[in-house]
């Protein structure tokens, strides 16, 4: 698809022509890298402490339902009674697990399937790339739902889901790249020299690629993030296990955004996706221009 | 041609994967309850009691006849449930669509130009921070702040119901229902344009033509408008053309949060009440959409740039 291909030269594109203008953009972006990790830092933190830091189990009932904010509970209480505080802080957990977990799966595969096929070309590139073309053209949401829906919500089904359909574009990145570096004079130096597959595929395919892996995964965990928060809103997560998306549907279920509830049972939720969905997104855009030769200027 | 084949055979086979039979939706209770008689009576009617291959071919024998089927839910052709929902959401997605890219492409255009300065990097900022936000929570606050603590907006619907209005009153009314998804559309969709801009029009401006215009002496304006952001444009037409597809799903979740009755809702609502012959309808417009998408796209982009069809010649 020539879509998918915007610039038709591509002669900017060598990632060694230009190796005297990769140091400014480092020093000009990391600003927004080092924002992202402060917040991304500090979420972890309420993640891996949750047990110390939440007052409440998430999944007790502490109190009367519908309990406006108080000493006892911060943000106040649920329709059945659960403190909200503590259900955040828990949510955050799953949260964070589902999206860098499957940022992890997508980026791997991708890594793989693009490697074998821009380097074994042949059938296996076609038939690969074909199968890449339809998944990037299926209306990925309304998938979501409907494999959501089928397979049941359960934690591992939504990371299956966003691995299934979120391969592919790494996929293409990373091929698209190896064939650029296969093509290199050096890489045909190596190989005159008598160098293996084996030793150029790790000495210099997967060194090239590394750093666009990390963008795609940084890039992944930002979207598999707002994803999983969209379907959990649709009632399509894991009832058994609550991420943020899990709080703000039953909000909506019991209309809390129409009552003065919104601002301590809708805002915060939200604000905690939105910080995270950011936080990764300020560390893709600023290693976007670093490790994106098309980018970099 | 292979997209169309997978995804309609993707179709048929997941909501019959799916858990639940529709029986349970239809009859409002679980079907071992109903009579044996009246059950297979039912399953009959809707020809689920054929085995999957001879539903798989009816089923694509009524799609080149442009039947989609018949809604068990809503006891209405599915044809028919798409088309008036059709409408509502383009109006809304389409809308959404245009006023982002304007947005994004103007605010892609200042940043480029100021690139590396405050504004370029409070933009950037901003448009990040604002494309992180999860659209449903921006509507649910949005309805919040303008329609229940300030009174200024409905809530729900796409018009008022249970009143007739004509004429005037009748778009007026519609506008007003449609302020607040658009509002939220608009917002989370804008800022990718804004990136895709920006990346462009920096690249635009390393060209060298652009510097051979600097050297003629022509003003900073005239590069701008004659010669960078002309072509800077072009990736910006290309997504356009390519979200045009996708706009047919409408936006699942803002429609949810608005009750706005689109079809990326009724899509919702299909998955739910586990309507077959909806979902898949739904389905195939939007692959079909996507797929037509691509495909304009595919043709305008020599039209618009020369240099493809200088390209493919040689």
């Amino acid at each position: 698809m020539s879509v998918l291909a915007p610039s038709p030269d591509k002669t900017d594109t060598d990632p060694l022509s230009r190796p005297s203008r990769r140091l400014p953009r480092l020093r000009a972006w990391p600003k927004g890298a080092w924002l992202g990790s402060l917040i991304l830092g500090l979420l972890l933190v309420m993640a891996l402490a949750a047990p110390w830091l939440s007052p409440y189990s998430p999944d007790e009932r502490t109190a009367q339902p519908f309990q406006a904010p108080s000493a006892a509970h911060w943000l106040g209480t649920n329709d059945i009674g659960q403190d909200i505080l503590s259900e955040l802080i828990w949510g955050t957990r799953i949260s964070l697990l589902i999206g860098t977990l499957s940022a992890l799966l997508i980026s791997f595969s991708g890594l793989a399937i693009g490697v074998v096929a821009g380097y074994l070309g042949g059938w296996v590139d076609s038939l690969t790339m074909r199968l890449a073309d339809v998944v990037l053209v299926l209306p990925f949401l309304p998938l979501s739902i409907l494999l959501a829906a089928y397979l049941g919500p359960n934690l591992w089904n939504l990371i299956l889901i966003l691995t299934l359909l979120g391969w592919a574009r790494p996929a293409r990145i990373v091929r698209s790249q190896v064939l650029t570096i296969r093509a290199l004079p050096y890489v045909e130096a190596a190989r005159a020299c008598g160098a293996t597959d084996r030793h150029i595929l790790y000495r210099h395919i997967l060194k090239a690629v590394i750093p666009l892996v990390a963008v795609q995964w940084v890039q992944a965990a930002s979207s598999a993030i707002l994803i999983e928060a969209s379907l959990a809103f649709l009632g399509l997560g894991d009832p058994t296990q609550k991420s943020w998306g899990t709080i703000l549907y039953y909000a909506q279920a019991r209309s809390a955004f129409l009552t003065g509830a919104w601002v301590w049972w809708v805002l915060p939720p939200g604000l905690l996706i939105t910080l995270a969905v950011f936080g990764f997104a300020l560390i893709g855009l600023a290693f976007d221009e670093v490790a994106n030769p098309r980018l970099r200027k | 041609m292979l997209v169309l084949l997978v995804a309609s055979g993707l179709n048929f086979a997941l909501p019959r994967m799916m858990p639940g039979s529709p029986l349970t939706h239809l009859a409002g209770a679980e079907p071992e309850l109903l009579p044996a008689a009246d059950r297979a009576k039912l399953q009959a009617e809707f020809g689920l009691d054929q085995p999957w291959p001879v539903q798989y071919v009816g089923y694509l024998g009524g799609l080149l006849g442009g039947n989609l089927g018949y809604s068990f839910q809503k006891h209405q052709a599915v044809s028919q449930i798409i088309l008036t929902r059709l409408g509502w959401t383009l109006l809304l997605t389409i809308t959404a669509l245009v006023l982002a890219t304007l947005l994004g492409a103007l605010l892609g255009t200042l940043a480029a130009w100021k690139r590396g300065k405050a504004l370029d990097v409070g933009l950037t900022g901003v448009c990040l921070f604002i494309e992180s936000l999860p659209a449903f929570w921006l509507g649910m606050t949005l309805v919040a702040i303008f329609s229940v603590q300030l009174g200024l907006f409905p809530t729900f619907g796409a018009v008022t119901p249970w009143v007739t209005r004509t004429g005037g009153e009748w778009l007026l009314d519609v506008l007003h229902h449609l302020a607040l998804p658009l509002v939220t559309l608009t917002l989370v969709s804008f800022p990718s344009t804004y990136l895709t801009m920006r990346a462009s029009l920096t690249n635009t401006l390393g060209e060298p033509y652009i510097q051979v215009a600097r050297s003629k002496g022509l003003s900073e304006g005239k590069i701008a408008l004659r010669h960078a952001v002309r072509n800077a444009l072009l990736p910006v037409a290309t997504i356009f053309t390519l979200n045009l597809g996708f706009a047919v799903g409408g936006a699942t979740v803002v429609e949810t949060v608005f009750s706005y009755p689109g079809l990326g809702r009724t899509l919702y609502e299909a998955v739910l009440s586990r309507d077959y012959p909806l979902m898949q309808g739904i389905f195939l417009v939007l692959t079909l959409s996507v797929v037509a998408a691509n495909l304009l796209a595919d043709l305008l982009y020599p039209w618009l740039d020369p240099r493809v069809r200088t390209g493919n010649k040689k």
